[in-house]
């Protein structure tokens, strides 16, 4: 199998009670999707608006609403900071801390009685997306003529310092799995899977406590590598299948926890994604902890908010994990709701330059199977890259990581497939 | 608003690197150059044979050889790349690895090579084989076997009036140069007595006891570098392990066609530094492929060439040749890694036409090695018979230039009945003379090996018992 024990250092922020940080001044909600097309805004300067209120819409070949995470009046449209490093347009809303919530949620009800239409406009309504930090609209994967046989559920979280999915498995185990339950009752499915990593006895001991009821949900352990989570090596792992593009092909669906969190108030309380549990963590941040958190909360405030950071030299802003993360320049940046993680950390990257010596360190452990050395070297020459594949990158990290002569391998792949993707178009 | 610090990520990197690297590929060959000093200088002054300085000569090319190429790379970035500020000099220095070259070089000739063609070699290496291409990581060729060619090709004569590849104690003991040269001399097929028991056992190849290069000889301490390089993952097994299962394999089937045992792959696999060639040079990542699979088809043809460089050329080592010879493939070997990196079976029919290739071109070296190999060392001039006698006239490479010599055989007896020196030129005829050598071969003809040489004339009265042997070879053949 491929993949690299990292080091983990997920303790630090793993505390008994989440706060929650719902009293921001103002929000940011961004105008983009997870593919950055900017959205259409379908509010202006001086509209009150409530909690779950329609603020925006895409408007390309998806439908995907974006809501308001907080009541009060619309101020106006500002560029901030997208946790790609991008500056994107935002809404931007003054909370009234009135918390009033936009008045057709329909009553609560049976969590399995839709059907798959329904239920797959329902994901649509709520703005649901791949929470695990893909950004890809979740009702696209049921929206589907093909049979669904397997829900597959990510909760291994193989980056590093990330423990947001894994206090949202700790505390909320019941609903998640009731959640698989009812996506399995409506989608005709016949097993659902809870992939979660080795060794944590904690999460175990949750999910056997309800297990009993739900005999067609197992609970699967994979290696504590990375990326184990990546979803082709997911599957490989737990159903030993190979696909082509989309797991849909074999009939799976692979949902992350969170984003099955996000199913269950949606289906329960038809409540959009407004808020998520996001881990502030990294040795300069005073006390590292999982914190609930509005969409658009400027970062600035948040950190404010659980004790600030430490003091320090070229301290980095991470949006993200370690590996797959973007160092933000500046902490006016808007939590958005794929983001899963914000690392504070000193720069740890003052390497001395050494030339590549072709060691073939990144080959050998690429889980895509790319050779990023000779992508590396071969950059330019298009007639070779068509070999070389490298739209296939995941963008892991594993490369620049392993590399001994600590060159940017990964940034000369992600380089070659943008030329891949000028030339397929 | 606060500012943060930015670059591209991951934002943890790996705590290994190059420097470690370069640090365990030392530590690897530390055993290596001790055994070395042991065996080329320590052992042989022990014995009473040279002087004090001489019993640290290893010790000292490899040094030299390090220092040579420090200095040549640094006068090089001083003067044509024109870094002149001390501090990028030294860092430059520092993460190009400089003394590697010198250092494999000095590992890889013989202990006679005198300092200054070592020195010429080092430079060669560093200059030609290492920053004209634009420096570490971008040379295509390893730069110590560039070095090392071309001392071998320019400079062999005087490294061979030296002594060649045999240090003080063995020049004294051992009559045949080095292992494979005496394979070559007996056209590659012969009896485990005439191969492997002029150095002792196959025990003496695994230990290092045998002449060789300088730091090639212990397979045992290579193998034990083997473990460690892949213990510290500084290199993977693929080409290693290939490589020498390739020569195995297919020295196994020619051994096997002459009714050979095992002791003859064994031998290949032991000797002409095959093991530290497979260990250390083959594996330098700047000249080898990246690919797995581009290893393995490297490590292949690694192998196939060493089998066909020592059975059909007269570079009896064959390793250093074939990896030279391979480096220039690395660039086609890994596109077509590339190529089927994502689908294992467009793989089958290069690997299919390469299978065939070596095996035919084995099977061909495996029947026709006898015939088509001569020996240059020997040859019949002429042949007449009189009166159930049969004369040959023969000559024979000696220390200094040929011996002519009619030898007559009695063709009811089989047996030689007088050998007429004809021509010599040989320093120590005299000494022949007065052991009446000529009389002894004859006296002892069927049972030579184990007839004594006479120490002072070794050579000459070694060159003079191979005439015989050979002579009555061609006798029996014809017969």
């Amino acid at each position: 199998m491929v993949g690299i024990k990292l080091l983990l250092n997920k303790k630090m922020s793993i505390k008994n009670k989440i706060p929650s940080f719902d009293k921001p001044n103002y929000v940011y909600i961004p105008l983009v999707n997870h593919t950055n097309l900017a959205c259409e805004c379908c509010v202006k300067k001086g509209d009150k608006v409530y909690k779950g209120s329609v603020i925006g819409r895409r408007n390309d070949h998806f439908q995907l609403p974006i809501h308001a995470s907080v009541s009060g009046t619309v101020v106006g449209i500002e560029e901030r900071p997208y946790l790609n490093g991008a500056l994107v347009k935002c809404v931007v809303i003054e909370n009234d801390f009135k918390e009033k919530v936009v008045d057709n949620f329909p009553p609560k009800k049976d969590i399995t009685d839709y059907t798959a239409r329904e239920f797959v406009n329902i994901l649509r309504d709520c703005g649901i997306v791949g929470m695990g930090g893909s950004g890809f609209p979740t009702y696209v994967k049921y929206d589907t003529k093909m049979p669904i046989n397997t829900i597959l559920v990510n909760g291994v979280e193989c980056e590093p310092y990330i423990t947001a999915d894994y206090v949202l498995m700790r505390d909320h185990a019941e609903e998640i799995l009731e959640c698989i339950d009812a996506i399995l009752e409506i989608t005709g499915a016949t097993k659902g899977i809870i992939a979660i990593k080795v060794h944590q006895p904690e999460i175990k001991k949750e999910f056997k406590k309800y297990m009993g009821t739900y005999p067609n949900i197992e609970l699967i352990e994979v290696a504590d590598l990375y990326p184990s989570g990546w979803e082709k090596s997911l599957i490989k792992q737990v159903l030993n299948i190979d696909y082509d593009k989309l797991p849909i092909e074999k009939g799976v669906v692979v949902n992350n926890v969170s984003t099955i969190y996000a199913i269950y108030e949606a289906l329960k309380y038809h409540k959009p994604v407004m808020e998520k549990i996001i881990t502030i963590t990294g040795d300069k941040i005073e006390k590292p902890q999982n914190v609930v958190v509005k969409i658009g909360t400027q970062v600035k405030d948040l950190i404010d908010y659980i004790g600030g950071i430490k003091p320090g030299n070229k301290i980095k802003l991470i949006a993200g994990g370690p590996m797959m993360g973007v160092a933000i320049l500046t902490d006016d940046l808007v939590v958005s709701n794929n983001l899963n993680c914000l690392l504070i950390m000193e720069n740890q990257n003052e390497h001395p330059y050494i030339e590549c010596m072709r060691c073939g360190k990144c080959v050998n452990i690429c889980p895509a199977k790319l050779s990023p050395v000779l992508i590396k070297n071969n950059v330019n020459n298009v007639e070779y890259l068509k070999y070389l594949q490298p739209e296939k990158c995941i963008e892991c990290g594993l490369c620049s990581y392993i590399c001994p002569s600590k060159v940017d391998v990964r940034e000369y792949v992600k380089k070659a497939k943008l030329k891949r993707g000028e030339k397929n178009e | 608003m606060n500012k943060f610090y930015h670059d591209n990520g991951p934002h943890i990197k790996s705590p290994y690197n190059t420097s470690k690297m370069m640090k365990h590929l030392i530590i690897a060959l530390f055993p290596i150059i001790i055994f070395s000093v042991y065996k080329n200088g320590i052992l042989p002054y022990s014995r009473g044979y040279g002087t004090l300085l001489s019993a640290f000569r290893p010790l000292i090319m490899i040094l030299l050889g390090m220092l040579t190429s420090l200095i040549s790379e640094t006068l090089f970035i001083y003067f044509v790349l024109k870094i002149k500020d001390k501090e990028k000099l030294i860092t430059h220095l520092k993460y190009s690895y400089a003394i590697f070259p010198g250092l494999f070089l000095a590992l890889t000739i013989p202990i006679n090579t005198p300092y200054s063609i070592l020195i010429v070699g080092a430079m060669v290496a560093t200059i030609i084989g290492k920053m004209l291409f634009g420096g570490f990581g971008f040379n295509i060729f390893n730069p110590a076997l560039v070095g090392n060619l071309f001392i071998i090709s320019a400079y062999y004569s005087n490294i061979a009036i030296q002594g060649g590849y045999l240090n003080k104690l063995e020049l004294d003991t051992i009559t045949q140069a080095t292992p494979l040269t005496n394979l070559q001399n007996l056209n590659y097929i012969d009896t485990y007595q005439n191969i492997v028991t002029p150095f002792g056992n196959l025990w003496n190849f695994l230990t290092g006891m045998i002449p060789g290069t300088i730091g090639e000889t212990s397979a045992i301490l290579c193998l034990l570098g083997l473990i460690y390089l892949l213990f510290t993952k500084v290199i993977t097994w693929h080409i290693p392990i290939i490589y020498l299962a390739t020569v195995f394999i297919l020295t196994s089937f020619i051994g096997y066609y002459h009714d050979l045992g095992i002791w003859y792959p064994l031998f290949h696999l032991l000797s002409g530094g095959l093991i530290f060639g497979a260990i250390f040079m083959a594996t330098d990542p700047v000249t080898s492929p990246t690919t797995p699979i581009g290893q393995a088809i490297y490590a292949l043809g690694l192998g196939f060439l060493t089998v066909i460089f020592r059975f059909l050329t007269s570079y009896p080592e064959g390793v250093l040749t074939a990896i030279l010879t391979m480096n220039m493939f690395v660039f086609i070997i890994d596109k077509l890694g590339v190529k089927v990196r994502f689908n294992l079976k467009k793989l089958s029919i290069p690997l299919a036409i390469l299978i065939l290739i070596i095996g035919t071109t084995t099977y061909y070296v495996a029947t026709n090695i006898n015939k088509k190999v001569t020996d240059q060392n020997f040859n019949v001039i002429d042949v007449t018979e009189i009166d159930n006698q049969v004369i040959y006239t023969v000559t024979h490479k000696a220390y200094h230039g040929l011996i002519k010599a009619k030898i007559e055989i009695d063709d009811n007896t089989g047996k030689i009945t007088t050998i007429d020196i004809l021509e010599q030129n040989e320093y120590v005829w005299n000494q022949i003379e007065e052991h009446n050598y000529i009389d002894k071969l004859i006296q002892q003809q069927h049972n030579l090996d184990d007839l004594d040489t006479i120490s002072g004339a070794t050579y000459t009265a070694n060159y003079l018992k191979q005439m015989v042997i050979k002579t009555l070879k061609e006798y029996s053949q014809n017969r």
